[in-house]
C-alpha cells in the first residue's frame, strides 16, 4: 500500500463512484422508456387496436370540394388520400390535401373559446368557457341595430351555407357575405354575360382534343386542379373515350409568365399582359372570316369582328400574325376544341371582356352542351345560392366604409383571412378599429382573428360535420358528406354547432330548432333522399351508404338547345386594360400567383407545403421575385439579389430569380407567404405582393384587378439567395434533356429554356 | 481483497490508475442498474394477477386479448370487458373494488408496457397467432405469474433463432420485419 498515499487513495475513490455514477445513468438513458397500454373504458363499435378504419369525407382545403379517404388507427388521423368514387378527383388528391393532417394536429391551433383581454393586436387573450363566449357574443349581437350585424365567412356551401341563411334571416340582417381571395367573380359575371347561367359550367377536358387556355392555370389552382389534371391527362396520352378516340389531345397556354401548366402544354404563347381578350377576338375573326362557322348569325358575328383582324390584333397583343390564324385553323379543326380563362388574364380591368371573347370561341366552333366543350351545369342540390354571397372587391370596400363610418355593431368572421388577402392599400386592417365587437371562429391566430375581441374556435374539417356540393359541378348533381374522422382533439366546436349555440342563446329556437349541426345535416338530406326513387322510409341506410361511399349522384344531366344571352354579340368588345402606375416610373407590370403549396396563404402553416419545391422553380421557404434573364442583365441585377418591389401603393423586399419563361416587362411573384400571424411556421417568413397591389377593380364584375399593378424594382445591395432543392437550372452541355426541334413550332415563340439569357423575340419588338 | 490489485496499480502511472478504476465503475455501476432496476416487472396500476386468471381459473389468453388473432396488436381488454365477469365474480376483493372505481368513472387504465419492441420493427400478433405459436415462446409462462415480467429477452436473436428453427418463408430476410 505504499505506493498509495492518502490522497492517491481518495482520487480513486472519487474516480470508481464517478465511475460508477456514469454506468448507471448510461444504462438508465439506453433502457426503453416506459410505455403505456390504455384500454377504452368502452371501445367504440368495430374497433381494434392494430387495425386501420378509413373514413370518407370531403376535403376542406380549398374550393374544389374533392371526396377524401383518411386512414385512422387507435382513433387518430394517419393519412389522407382521394375517395375513389368521387367525380371530381377520382381517388387523386394535391398536395395541399394531403397536408390536411398538419392542420388537424397543428400546433398553433386554437385550443379553446378566448376573450380579448388587452389592446386589440396584443394577442393578449385569456381563456374563457363556451357558455362565456356565447353569451357574451349573444348580448352583443341583441344590442346591435340589425343591419349593423356582419357574418363574414369563407365560402360555404352545402348546409352550412343554408344554416348562415336561416341564422341572417332571424337576426334580421342581410349583410352575410362570403369572401375567399381567389374566388372567380369575372368567370361567373363573363358566363352570366354571355350565356345568361347562373353557375359556371363544366370545361371537359378530359375529351377535348385542344385547349385554348387564356391564363387559366387549370393543372394547379384553376376551379378544380386535381379534376384538370386528370382530364389533362386523359387526352393528352390520347385515350379511347366518347369523341377524343384515340387522338393526343394539344394543349396551348396563353399566359405572361409560364405556369405549371404553361409547362405542361404543348405551346407557350405570351401575349402583353391585359391583352388576352383581344386574342381572343382575333382569333374569333379569323374563324369567322374563314368561313369555319356556318351559324344562322354567322353575319352578326362577322360584323361585330369585322375590327379585330390579324393584323391590328397582332400589334395590340405582340403575338405574330402568322400564330394567331394558325391557332385559329387548329382550334377550328379540332372538333371538340376547347378555350378556357382566368387566372392573370381574368383579373385585368378588362377580366370579363377577355373572359366573354373567350366563351365565343367555344360558342363559335359549336362545342356547347357537347362531350370535350362547355357543359352547363345544374343548379347544386342544395346551398347553391351561396354563390351570390361571394363578396367581391368593391362588396369588401363597401363593408371597409361602414365599419369606418361606425355602422358596424358586430363583425363574425368564419375561417377567413381579409387581412391578409386584401391590399394594404383597401384601409381593411384600420376599418377593423372602427367595429366595436368582432368575433372570429377561426380554427387558427391569423391577421383577421387577431383583432377579434372574442374566439369561438371552430373544429378543422376532420373533426366536424358538414357536407359540400362542388361548385362548379361535373356536369351532374353530387354532394357528399363531411363526418368527423377523429374525435375533436381540442374544445373547438364546428361552425354549424357555434351558430346553433349562438341560436339558442338568442332564442330563434322556433325557426331553427336543430341543436346539433349533425341533426341539421340529417334533416337536410332526408330532403335530397327524398328526392330519389328509393323505398320511404328507408332514410337509414341511404345516410349510411351515403357515408360509407362518401358521395352521392344523380345522374340528371342538362339539355336543350344553347342560347345566349341577346346582344352579346353586338356588344363583343374588349376595353383597354388599366393599370395602376405610370410605365416610366412603374416599368413592370406585377403578375402575382397563387403558390401551388400554399394557396392564397391558408397553407403557410403548414410544414409540408413550407418544404414542398415550388414546381417551376424549387424554391422552398420564401417568396422571391420572378424576372427575364435578359431584363436583369441590363439591370445588373444576378440570381439572389435582394431587390425592393415598389407600386404607388407600398413596397416590399424579396430576391431575384431569373425566370427564363417570363415576359421581359413582367415580374412575377407568388402569394401566400409574408404573414405577420398564423404561427410558428407562417410568421415572418417572406413577402406578401397582396399588399402592395393598387385596388384597382375589374370594371364589370368589381373583382380586384389583381394583375393591374406596375412596380419599379430597386437593388437594396444586399442578397438573400433563396433556398431551392434543385440546385443548377441549367444543363451545362450536360444533356440531361434531350431535345429537337420542331417543325411546326414558330419562331418567334419557342422559349428555350434551358439557354439562359432568354428573349421572348414577338414581345419586345412591339412593347408600346 | 484490495491487496491483489495493489501491485497492478502500482505498475501504472497514476493518470492511468485513474481510468482503470473509473472504468471498472462505469461497468459495474451499469450491471448494478440492470440488476437493480431492470424495468421487466414493473408495477400495475391493479395488482392483477394472471396466475388466478389464466392459472387457476384457465381462461384461455385468447379471451381477453381478443385482438391477437387479427390484428398486430393483441390488446389489452377494456374496462367494460372485466366488468362483464366482476360486477359478479369477487366483487368484493379490493383489488376488483379499485377497478370498479375505474368503471364507475368511466376512466381508462393505464397499464404499464412489459412487452415492447422498439418501432423499427414491424410484428404482427395475427401472424403469430394463425402460425400456431404458443404465446408462452416469447411472453413466458404468464400463466404463472403473479405480476407479469418479461422473461424473453424481446431482441432480434429470438426472433431469427425461431424464424431459422421453424425455417419461416422469407423469415431472416431484412425486409420481413423491418419495412
Amino acid at each position: 500500500m505504499a505506493n498509495v498515499d492518502r490522497r492517491e487513495f481518495l482520487r480513486l475513490v472519487g474516480a470508481g463512484g464517478v465511475g460508477a455514477g456514469a454506468g448507471f445513468m448510461l444504462a438508465e438513458s439506453i433502457k426503453h422508456p416506459v410505455e403505456y397500454l390504455i384500454p377504452y373504458p368502452v371501445p367504440p363499435e368495430e374497433f381494434s387496436p392494430g387495425i386501420a378504419t378509413w373514413y370518407n369525407s370531403v376535403c376542406g382545403m380549398c374550393p374544389a370540394g374533392c371526396g377524401i379517404s383518411v386512414r385512422t388507427r387507435e382513433g387518430r388521423a394517419k393519412k389522407i388520400e382521394g375517395n375513389p368514387l368521387h367525380p371530381v378527383n377520382q381517388g387523386r388528391l394535391c398536395a395541399l390535401g394531403q397536408a390536411g393532417l398538419q392542420v388537424l394536429y397543428n400546433p398553433d391551433r386554437l385550443t379553446g373559446p378566448m376573450i380579448q383581454n388587452g389592446e386589440r393586436g396584443d394577442d393578449a387573450f385569456v381563456k374563457a368557457t363556451w357558455e362565456d363566449g356565447l353569451s357574451r357574443t349573444a348580448e352583443r349581437l341583441a344590442a346591435a341595430r340589425r343591419d349593423g350585424i356582419y357574418v363574414l365567412s369563407q365560402g360555404v356551401r352545402g348546409h352550412l351555407a343554408n344554416l348562415f341563411e336561416l341564422f341572417m334571416g332571424e337576426l334580421g340582417s342581410d349583410r352575410l357575405l362570403h369572401y375567399d381571395f381567389a374566388h372567380p367573380h369575372p368567370l361567373y359575371a363573363a358566363n352570366k354575360r354571355f350565356f345568361g347561367e347562373h353557375q359556371l359550367p363544366y370545361y371537359d377536358i378530359r375529351n377535348t382534343r385542344y385547349l385554348l387556355s387564356f391564363g387559366a392555370d387549370y393543372l394547379t389552382n384553376w376551379l378544380s386542379p386535381v379534376h384538370h389534371s386528370l382530364g389533362f391527362g386523359h387526352s393528352r396520352q390520347g385515350n379511347d373515350s366518347s369523341s377524343n378516340d384515340g387522338v393526343r389531345g394539344r394543349f396551348v397556354q396563353i399566359e405572361p409568365r409560364m405556369s405549371i401548366s404553361g409547362a405542361a402544354a404543348d405551346e407557350w404563347i405570351p401575349a402583353r399582359p391585359g391583352t388576352e381578350g383581344f386574342l381572343a377576338l382575333g382569333i374569333a375573326h379569323h374563324i369567322v372570316a374563314d368561313g369555319r362557322y356556318a351559324g344562322d348569325d354567322a353575319s352578326l358575328w362577322r360584323t361585330a369582328l369585322a375590327g379585330w383582324s390579324s393584323g391590328r390584333v397582332a400589334g395590340l397583343t405582340g403575338v405574330s400574325e402568322g400564330t394567331i390564324s394558325r391557332l385559329a385553323r387548329e382550334f377550328a379543326r379540332a372538333e371538340p376544341g376547347l378555350a378556357i380563362g382566368g387566372g392573370a388574364a381574368g383579373n385585368h380591368t378588362n377580366g370579363v371582356d377577355t373572359l366573354v371573347a373567350v366563351n365565343a370561341l367555344n360558342y363559335l366552333v359549336g362545342n356547347i352542351g357537347k362531350a370535350g366543350g362547355v357543359v352547363f351545369n345544374p343548379d347544386p342540390v342544395t346551398g347553391g345560392s351561396a354563390i351570390d354571397r361571394q363578396a367581391n372587391y368593391r362588396t369588401m370596400q363597401n363593408l371597409i366604409e361602414n365599419a369606418r363610418d361606425g355602422n358596424i355593431d358586430v363583425l363574425i368572421v368564419n375561417n377567413t383571412n381579409p387581412a391578409f388577402t386584401l391590399p394594404r392599400a383597401s384601409g381593411f386592417r384600420e376599418a377593423l378599429a372602427a367595429i366595436p365587437t368582432i368575433v372570429s371562429l377561426s380554427s387558427f391566430m391569423d391577421e383577421t382573428t387577431l383583432m377579434a375581441d372574442v374566439l369561438l374556435p371552430s373544429h378543422t374539417y376532420l373533426e366536424a360535420w358538414g357536407d359540400d356540393m362542388p361548385q362548379p359541378g361535373v356536369g351532374f348533381p353530387v354532394g357528399a358528406i363531411s363526418q368527423p374522422v377523429v374525435a375533436p382533439l381540442y374544445n373547438s366546436r364546428s361552425t354549424g354547432d357555434i351558430i346553433l349555440g349562438l341560436v339558442g342563446k338568442l332564442g330563434f329556437n322556433e325557426a331553427i330548432p336543430w341543436t346539433s349541426m349533425e341533426d341539421f345535416l340529417k334533416d337536410g338530406w332526408r330532403e335530397i333522399y327524398e328526392r330519389g326513387s328509393r323505398e320511404p322510409g328507408d332514410f337509414d341506410s341511404f345516410w349510411r351508404d351515403v357515408l360509407v361511399s362518401g358521395v352521392w349522384g344523380e345522374n340528371a344531366r342538362r339539355g336543350g338547345s344553347v342560347v345566349i344571352a341577346p346582344g352579346v354579340i353586338e356588344g363583343m368588345a374588349v376595353s383597354a386594360p388599366r393599370f395602376s402606375g405610370e410605365s416610366g416610373e412603374y416599368p413592370f407590370i406585377l403578375h402575382a400567383y397563387l403558390s401551388t403549396a400554399m394557396y392564397d396563404g391558408r397553407g403557410a402553416n403548414l410544414p409540408w407545403m413550407q418544404e414542398l419545391p415550388d414546381p417551376m422553380t424549387s424554391i422552398v421557404y420564401g417568396t422571391w421575385v420572378e424576372m427575364n434573364p435578359a431584363t436583369a442583365n441590363e439591370m445588373g441585377l444576378a440570381d439572389g439579389d435582394l431587390v425592393r418591389v415598389t407600386s404607388e401603393k407600398g413596397s416590399i423586399e424579396a430576391p431575384v430569380v431569373l425566370f427564363p419563361a417570363i415576359m421581359p416587362d413582367v415580374v412575377a411573384m407568388p402569394i401566400g407567404q409574408g404573414h405577420d400571424a398564423l404561427g410558428r411556421y407562417a410568421r415572418n417568413r417572406g413577402a406578401n405582393p397582396i399588399e402592395i397591389l393598387a385596388p384597382e377593380t375589374e370594371s364589370a364584375s368589381g373583382n380586384l384587378a389583381t394583375s393591374a399593378t406596375r412596380v419599379a424594382l430597386v437593388a437594396t445591395g444586399r442578397r438573400a439567395a433563396p433556398v431551392k432543392t434543385g440546385g443548377e437550372s441549367r444543363q451545362l452541355g450536360r444533356g440531361i434533356v434531350q431535345s429537337t426541334g420542331s417543325r411546326s413550332a414558330p419562331a418567334g415563340h419557342s422559349a428555350k429554356l434551358n439557354s439562359i439569357p432568354i428573349i421572348v423575340e414577338s414581345a419586345v419588338v412591339e412593347s408600346a | 481483497m484490495g491487496v491483489s490489485i495493489v501491485p497492478t496499480l502500482k505498475v501504472l502511472k497514476p493518470a492511468a490508475r485513474f481510468v482503470v478504476v473509473a472504468t471498472v465503475g462505469i461497468v459495474a455501476g451499469y450491471f448494478a442498474n440492470a440488476a437493480f432496476f431492470p424495468g421487466t416487472r414493473p408495477e400495475q396500476p391493479i395488482a392483477f394477477s394472471h396466475r388466478i386468471h389464466a392459472g387457476d381459473n384457465e381462461i384461455p389468453c385468447l379471451y381477453c386479448h381478443v385482438q391477437a388473432r387479427r390484428s398486430i396488436s393483441a390488446g389489452v381488454p377494456s374496462v367494460n370487458k372485466c366488468m362483464g365477469c366482476h360486477l359478479e365474480v369477487a366483487a368484493n376483493r379490493p383489488q376488483v373494488r379499485l377497478l370498479a372505481n375505474y368503471w364507475e368513472n368511466r376512466e381508462p387504465i393505464s397499464w404499464v408496457k412489459v412487452h415492447d419492441l422498439p418501432d423499427f420493427v414491424h410484428f404482427t400478433h395475427k401472424r403469430h397467432v394463425a402460425a400456431g405459436i404458443e404465446c408462452q415462446t416469447c411472453h413466458g409462462p404468464v400463466e404463472t405469474m403473479e405480476v407479469v415480467s418479461r422473461e424473453a429477452p424481446m431482441k432480434m436473436g429470438l426472433c431469427l433463432d425461431c424464424h431459422r428453427k421453424n425455417e419461416v418463408q422469407h423469415g431472416i430476410d431484412c425486409w420481413t420485419c423491418h419495412k
